[in-house]
């Protein structure tokens, strides 16, 4: 009998179901840990929240302080809040291959490039992609690299643009001229690659 | 510029001095000192015989002294829960915080990206016949 | 002041007070007034509100002398906590609008090399920043604290800090071009 149990407790142990990686919300990026980067940055910021810890850190935040104010109504409609972001002391310290991975990611269906950011005098590439499911705006994608610092952020729920840009002022979110209900993403390049 | 802008921001920003009775208001305000512990020693007068109460309500008396202390721990316990919870709300919400300000610099460079003038590339020289 | 006080080390001062001496205690107090009084006074844009502030600040000192290690760790410390105190006060919802600044901080007398007009009006705009841009601004330019300190000061990332600065520069150049105070460069 007890021979049985164990058996049974191997078998579905070893199941597909029990190894894999937990799977994700849509339009949730698998993000690298960076656990080895950690020790090497000058600083990093990681934060993982979760739909369970995001509902929590929403019930803690301070609805007198005009900056968590914001936080707390933008947080409402959104379902996961996830961010990578390394500083260096030396230039291209980062594996790129890491970061390339996370943009293969968002060449998949649903995800348009909104904002595409070169600058080649200070080496700055950044890249905003939304994911558009249903005319809506699903998910935000912010991959941003310079030669000491990179930051992938990624942003789920149901994205609202207008509420995004009514921001500005508080984190001094820009004006992005983010027109809401295009079907496809618009490319704005200022700086154009030769 | 912006080093025109700094140079007279420190000008403009010098230390103010406090009003001139500033330190007499601060040490007025001085919590007094604690007075010094005074030991008193006490004389404690052991005598052989227990009264007769104590063996009467000595039993009585541990039993609730044991149930007090068990609803003060239970008690402890359910308030180190709640402190725990408490202080995961309260870091949960500064990463939060922390995450929508990085998310806030990064669309900063796409803003200032924007901002800048695309470069001007020169004309292409006509082709002379 | 007692001569023992006045010719104490600093370092000694700090000693003296940590072991209760009440002289030493007030010296410090003098040392120090004025800086955590202007940083009060420049966030709060209030002389009244700033000397309860920087009271407040060095009641918490008194509590807490046994935590602060050497005199400069002290000046770090007055500094993190009245820019904290500041902020604070400028976020609870009754004072959450821009404060004017005192007219007579306003008109504080400059220096010969100093512009006062330009003087003036920074002061003014300066109190036109939110709470936390305005305490980088203030640690940054009037107390000289490098970045990495004033973010750990306010218990921020560097990056913040270096934005807050980057912003607020931008945003106070602008407004001084639009009240023509400097020329707009081509």
């Amino acid at each position: 009998m007890i021979k049985r149990i164990v058996c049974m407790a191997a078998l579905l142990l070893s199941s597909p179901g029990w190894t894999q990686a937990p799977p994700l919300a849509k339009g949730q990026l698998r993000l690298p840990e960076f656990a080895a980067l950690t020790d090497k940055a000058s600083e990093s910021v990681t934060v993982t929240l979760d739909p369970q810890l995001l509902g929590l850190a929403c019930r803690f935040l301070n609805s007198e302080d005009p900056e968590q104010a914001a936080a707390r109504q933008l947080c409402t409609s959104l379902t996961g809040i996830y961010v990578r972001s390394y500083s260096f002391d030396s230039d291209y310290a980062y594996p790129k291959a890491d970061i390339d991975a996370v943009r293969r990611q968002l060449s998949a269906p649903g995800w348009s490039r909104l904002v595409e950011a070169r600058s080649r005098k200070e080496q700055t590439d950044v890249d905003v992609y939304v994911l558009i499911d249903g005319g809506k705006a699903r998910s935000l994608a912010i991959i941003a690299s310079e030669p000491r610092e990179f930051a992938i952020v990624n942003v789920v729920g149901n994205i609202d643009l207008e509420q995004l840009h009514a921001l500005e002022g508080k984190f001094g979110v820009p004006q992005l001229e983010i027109e809401t209900g295009k079907k496809s993403g618009v490319e704005k390049s200022p700086a154009p690659k030769k | 510029m912006s080093q025109d802008i700094e140079n007279e921001l420190r000008r403009a920003l010098r230390p103010v001095d406090a009003p001139a009775d500033f330190t007499a208001r601060v040490m007025r305000a001085l919590p007094p000192r604690p007075a010094s512990a005074e030991v008193v020693m006490l004389d404690v007068v052991r005598s052989r015989a227990q009264p007769s109460w104590w063996s009467r309500f000595s039993t009585p008396a541990a039993l609730a002294a044991s149930l007090l202390v068990a609803i003060m721990a239970g008690r402890h316990v359910a308030l180190e829960h709640e402190e725990r919870q408490q202080l995961a709300g309260l870091e949960a919400s500064r990463k939060l915080m922390q995450a929508l300000r990085v998310t806030s610099q990064k669309l900063d460079l796409v803003y200032e990206a924007m901002q800048r003038p695309p470069p001007v590339t020169p004309p292409a020289e006509e082709n002379r016949s | 002041m007692t001569p023992l006080h006045s010719q104490a080390g600093h370092s000694s001062l700090l000693q003296l007070a940590r072991r209760g001496d009440i002289q030493a205690f007030e010296s410090l107090v003098r040392q120090h007034q004025a800086s955590v009084f202007s940083v009060g006074y420049r966030m709060l844009g209030r002389r009244d509100v700033a000397e309860d502030l920087a009271q407040e600040v060095f009641l918490q000192l008194y509590r807490r002398l046994d935590s602060i290690e050497s005199m400069e760790h002290l000046g770090f410390w007055l500094r993190r906590v009245v820019a904290n105190l500041a902020i604070d006060w400028l976020r609870r919802p009754a004072h959450s609008a821009t404060q004017p600044i005192d007219d007579e901080l306003a008109m504080v007398a400059p220096e010969s090399d100093c512009d006062p007009l330009m003087s003036r009006a920074l002061s003014r705009l300066l109190g036109e920043l939110a709470p936390a841009a305005r305490a980088v601004m203030v640690l940054r330019y009037q107390e000289d604290l490098d970045v990495a300190d004033i973010a750990t000061a306010l218990d921020m990332p560097v990056n913040t800090v270096k934005s807050h600065i980057k912003r607020s520069l931008t945003a106070l150049r602008g407004k001084m071009i639009g009240a023509q105070l400097i020329e707009e460069l081509p």
